[in-house]
């Protein structure tokens, strides 16, 4: 992969974890909570209980979950002490 | 000076510094962005479990990993890591650093632990961290 294609493809993960940080409320109101969401062109292409799942589902629609922003939907309220 | 542009976003509903940055190995061959919390409360740089899964390596491939292979303790649990020792880490257009990445190896299956950067860059780069969380703005300072 060429130095261009490399900045585009971390510009788009930028883009679509900006994207998720900015619609979690969003996300949890349409069901998404406590799930694993993949993230792509600022939309959700697919979602997961557990991170198998998730996978398995993205391969099948020949997507590289490498290349996909994915986060879990954490509940209202969550506290992570990391 | 390089200054380093970060994020700063609500994960889980608490507010924190964001880093995105491309991860390239070549054994096992690893290339994929990543997002990690920038947390200066960890010595080291880990990579979550749900990042591991997305570089979809065997458990095979897990166990072959070179390195040391220690038990960190994280979140009042314990993890088993190996170390990557020849991570390189990509930020932009304008920096790429080699350090040691820890890999977990065992953890429980539904573990969240995002993946975090850890004071470790921070000492490889001699980089300072800026954080004003009240306008949200956060970057890293580095020498040239």
């Amino acid at each position: 992969m060429e130095t261009s294609q490399e900045t585009q493809l971390l510009n788009n993960f930028e883009r679509d974890s900006k994207w998720f940080h900015e619609h979690t409320d969003e996300l949890r109101n349409k069901g998404f909570v406590s799930k694993f969401v993949a993230i792509k062109n600022n939309n959700v292409i697919s979602s997961g209980e557990n991170m198998d799942v998730l996978i398995d589902s993205l391969e099948k629609r020949n997507e590289n979950p490498s290349y996909l922003f994915i986060e879990f939907v954490h509940p209202k309220g969550t506290i992570i002490i990391l | 000076m390089k200054k380093i542009p970060l994020e700063v976003y609500y994960f889980a509903d608490n507010l924190r510094i964001m880093a995105h940055f491309l991860l390239r190995c070549e054994n096992p061959h690893i290339f994929m962005p990543i997002e990690a919390i920038v947390d200066t409360g960890s010595p080291i740089t880990i990579i979550g479990p749900s990042d591991i899964k997305r570089m979809r390596l065997s458990k095979i491939q897990l166990n072959k990993l070179e390195g040391r292979h220690k038990p960190i303790n994280i979140g009042g649990g314990k993890i088993f890591t190996k170390v990557l020792e020849k991570a390189k880490l990509r930020f932009g257009d304008n920096l790429e650093v080699e350090i040691p990445v820890d890999f977990p190896i065992k953890n429980e299956e539904k573990s969240i632990q995002p993946t975090l950067l850890g004071v470790d860059f921070m000492l490889k780069t001699k980089a300072k961290l800026f954080f004003d969380p009240t306008n949200k703005e956060a970057y890293f300072e580095i020498q040239d």
